[in-house]
């Protein structure tokens, strides 16, 4: 039999490539279910790190991390006017290519161009349903490359519950200790706002003066901290989540009104 | 010096001739003996040039160039730390302090920053260990590797171990620097075959493996002076947010004296061009090299500094060749790394090239990169690198002119 | 067949390593070493995929025509990876994200395409298994020391374990950052191959 035939060419290509294809969808199919599943866990527990429900070296199972989440609303808010958006489904906003808004220079003090109009946060509630923790998703541009973390705010609005960087490209043993829970858990605490709702939280070069608002730098990693007071300025200043924290703020002596309104919109949109 | 002469032979045939104890440590006698005297040894080959000039001679030049830059740097180490003291910082105190104090006891003007005297004993507290530790190690992996392949020992390393410790922050912790050494003199040069056939400048791998290898300690603020707890950073980082930013820390003409933070003997400006004559005089380094390199450096900070479009992107950019040619590792890269005859291009239209690129790539690095800040280093050895290259090319253009030539009769 | 079996399994661990010896695959060598548990993990899914590329290539050896050979060889290998990559993505979440790319990347790993074509193609099934199984696993020994070394050095942990308590969390080991960068690879397995040509038994070069 003659290998190099058109026909037998083309007739092992065929049976090669059927095969491989069998193998390669019956795996992509079989397994989505689970992969989807290890996405969504892995986002749950970067969340329930930043709100401090997960200490950082626990590895809680599918389970428990949906037993922590249960206390959670996943809210879609309008970045601009700070209004929570009703209708909107959390799980498309992400990966909605017209949510984005171009930032001028000026504005883009995180350095990452675009901002998304509307962010999906988390709300952490006290059984009562107030407010317990707040987890923002916030994202930056550090020395190399984009670092994506969580900075999580107390009931009052005003101080670091937690922040976490799960996804960075700093200089592993400097600007790396970013996601070092050693360093993280100094934000713990810090003020990050003023009383007029600007951003005062930072990191300075070397040890903190002002225990309230100042944060160890990292050594070596200057331009790494500068990444991330630009992360942190923007996201807590008015085109980030500035004008949502105001809503809410507005809205605290008036919790028990609002509140479960917000709720049932809420939870009828984690649901979808 | 009959006394060295017949000290020396009762030692060799005592230790280190054939069949006695120390035999494989001939090496290490040999560089001794050829200290003390011109070697007897005939050039065994069909041609042999005689000159007084021989390698050892060239070394301790070079050497001899590098001293004003370590006395220089010495004191300023001293002045850094005393003025710093005056305004309130504490004293050293670990064993460094330690030997202050001691001294102190008996010659209290160590602490003032107005003895020159005093500044420059206070530097060598920190000099001097580091330079042992570099002489120590270094020469140790010397004469291993010396004593492995049976070849001699030779003088090279002289010139390393005195470079080394002048390119470093005076308050580098003793075991990096005994690291680092290790890693220049083995990896940087005995793997490739030693003293001579060295791609790179092993003192400038030694000084990249410490960039890389301990970032967070040789590139932070505290490490530059010699004093306690004092964030202090160098010229340039303040030089990454722009002229002005600089000028409000650092006058131009303390740059150029050398009285800045810094590396121990690369501050100052002077100093190096006082070692750049000597250099050039007695003709051990490569002219071509210094100034194709100071052309190729001041130019583009020239363009670059007058050019509004790219100053606006990076703040660094505005320092004209003026600061650029001060700061860092400018000067002292270009009349003692980057000439060093091993490692450079070894044609002269070929050092020409390698000396622009050098130039210009460091202002390239420094402007446009904030990571780092001092591209001086790192630049030259991307140098090295591409030297063999330079001078290929040059080599096969000549060659090709020839062959036309030729063709055309 | 006892002989077969220990031939082909032990000659690559050590004497014809694909790494040391026969220098291949070293690009993704220098990628994922940077700690033990990354090297595990890409060691098994090496192995893995160079055995039953092996398989998969030795099968059909006889019927694979000249001309598309190499296409077909990449065909089966790129399915395997795949494979692997789901399989990784669905079990070990974590590990995946961990080593991203470069698991996509084992397709370019020449130790793979390099026993399929240098071996499976002109031996059965159960032999070119062996082969490919040895081959993994040498290339797996040389990650594995890498690792040993960049991240005990680098970290100051083994398979995340402290080992030596780096300064940052309170210890006194100051890590070194070389280490951690793609060129502490290059040194570290540049030395071993040193050491190995001037100690190894039967491994010097010709002279």
């Amino acid at each position: 039999m003659n290998n190099e035939s058109i026909f037998k060419t083309f007739g092992v290509a065929t049976g090669v490539c059927v095969v491989c294809a069998i193998i390669v969808s019956f795996s992509s199919v079989a397994l989505k279910g689970l992969q989807d599943q290890n996405k969504l866990l892995d986002k749950q527990v970067n969340v329930l790190k930043a709100a401090g429900l997960v200490k950082a070296d626990e590895k809680p199972t599918k389970a428990q991390a949906d037993e922590m989440f249960k206390s959670a609303e996943i809210v879609v808010v309008d970045l601009a006017t700070g209004a929570v958006v009703a209708d909107a489904d959390p799980n498309k906003v992400e990966s909605d290519k017209t949510n984005v808004v171009a930032l001028t220079p000026e504005q883009d003090v995180a350095k990452i161009k675009t901002a998304p109009k509307q962010a999906v946060v988390y709300r952490f509630n006290e059984e009562n349903g107030a407010l317990k923790t707040l987890v923002l998703p916030i994202c930056g541009t550090g020395l190399w490359s984009r670092m994506n973390g969580f900075l999580s705010l107390n009931a009052d609005l005003t101080t670091v519950a937690g922040l976490v960087f799960y996804e960075h490209g700093e200089t592993p043993g400097l600007g790396g200790e970013i996601s070092n829970p050693k360093w993280t858990e100094k934000w713990n605490g810090k003020t990050a706002v003023d009383e007029t709702g600007a951003p005062i939280v930072k990191v300075v070069k070397g040890t903190a003066n002002d225990a309230a608002t100042e944060v160890d730098g990292i050594s070596g990693a200057t331009l790494t901290c500068n990444g991330v007071n630009g992360t942190i300025e923007f996201w807590l200043g008015p085109n980030g989540y500035g004008p949502y924290l105001k809503t809410l703020r507005g809205d605290a002596p008036a919790t028990e009104a609002e509140a479960p309104a917000e709720t049932s919109e809420a939870t009828e949109a984690s649901e979808n | 010096m009959k006394f060295v002469r017949k000290a020396l032979d009762a030692t060799e045939k005592r230790f280190f001739a054939p069949g006695k104890p120390f035999a494989f440590l001939y090496p290490l006698y040999d560089a001794a003996d050829t200290f003390f005297f011109t070697p007897n040894a005939k050039t065994s080959g069909t041609c042999a040039v005689r000159d007084c000039v021989d390698f050892k001679r060239m070394m301790i030049t070079v050497v001899l160039a590098l001293l004003p830059c370590a006395l220089m740097g010495m004191y300023n180490v001293g002045l850094q730390a005393n003025r710093l003291m005056e305004a309130g910082a504490t004293a050293p105190t670990d064993w460094h302090g330690a030997i202050l104090n001691w001294i102190n006891g008996f010659y209290p003007a160590i602490f003032e920053p107005s003895s020159v005297i005093g500044c420059f004993l206070y530097g060598l507290v920190y000099f001097l260990p580091i330079y042992i530790v570099t002489m120590i190690v270094g020469l140790g992996w010397e004469i291993l590797f010396a004593a492995i392949n049976k070849h001699e020992v030779n003088e090279g390393f002289f010139v390393t171990g005195f470079l080394f410790p002048l390119i470093v922050p005076a308050t580098i912790p003793l075991w990096q620097v005994a690291l680092a050494i290790s890693f220049g003199v083995v990896i940087g040069k005995e793997i490739f075959g030693g003293t001579g056939r060295n791609f790179m400048n092993p003192a400038l791998v030694a000084r990249a493996f410490l960039f890389f290898a301990y970032a967070g300690q040789i590139s932070g603020d505290k490490v530059w002076t010699a004093v306690d707890g004092v964030s202090k950073a160098t010229p340039l980082s303040f030089a990454t947010q722009g002229v002005d930013a600089l000028s409000a820390q650092y006058s131009m003409s303390s740059a150029f004296f050398g009285t800045i933070p810094g590396s121990l003997g690369e501050t100052s400006t002077l100093a190096c061009l006082i070692g750049a004559a000597i250099l050039l005089l007695t003709g051990v380094a490569s002219w071509r090299i210094m100034a194709s390199m100071f052309v190729g450096g001041m130019g583009l900070a020239a363009i670059f500094a007058s050019c509004p479009s790219i100053t606006e992107a990076f703040p660094a950019a505005t320092l004209g060749p003026q600061w650029h040619f001060v700061l860092g590792g400018f000067a002292f890269g270009m009349v003692f790394m980057a000439t060093d005859p091993v490692t450079a291009a070894a044609t002269k239209v070929g050092q020409y090239i390698y000396g622009f690129l050098i130039g210009a790539l460091i202002i390239v690095v420094r402007a446009m990169n904030p990571a780092y800040p001092e591209g001086a280093m790192l630049v030259i050895l991307f140098g090295n690198c591409v030297a063999p290259l330079i001078d290929y090319m040059v080599v096969n253009a000549n060659i090709r002119r020839r062959v036309k030539r030729l063709e055309a009769r | 067949m006892n002989s077969a079996v220990k031939e082909n399994i032990v000659q690559p661990l050590f004497k014809n390593n694909p790494v040391f010896v026969q220098l291949l695959g070293i690009c993704s060598a220098l990628a994922v070493t940077t700690n033990l548990n990354n090297a595990f993990t890409m060691t098994l899914a090496v192995v893995f995929v160079t055995a039953f590329s092996n398989v998969g290539v030795s099968l059909i050896r006889k019927i694979i025509p000249g001309s598309i050979r190499m296409i077909v060889e990449m065909a089966i290998i790129a399915t395997l990876v795949i494979l692997v990559d789901q399989i990784l993505k669905a079990f070990s979440y974590n590990l995946s994200k961990q080593l991203s790319v470069y698991v996509g990347l084992i397709i370019t790993n020449c130790i793979v395409m390099g026993r399929a074509e240098a071996f499976a193609i002109k031996n059965g099934p159960t032999v070119s298994l062996l082969d490919g199984i040895g081959n993994g696993l040498g290339y797996g020994v040389v990650l594995m020391i890498v690792a040993f070394f960049r991240e005990l050095f680098g970290f100051g942990t083994l398979f995340g374990f402290t080992v030596l308590k780096t300064v940052n969390n309170g210890g006194w080991y100051v890590p070194n950052g070389l280490m951690v960068l793609a060129p502490a690879a290059f040194f570290l397995i540049g030395a071993m191959i040193w050491v190995l040509k001037t100690y190894g038994k039967g491994m010097q070069d010709d002279e």
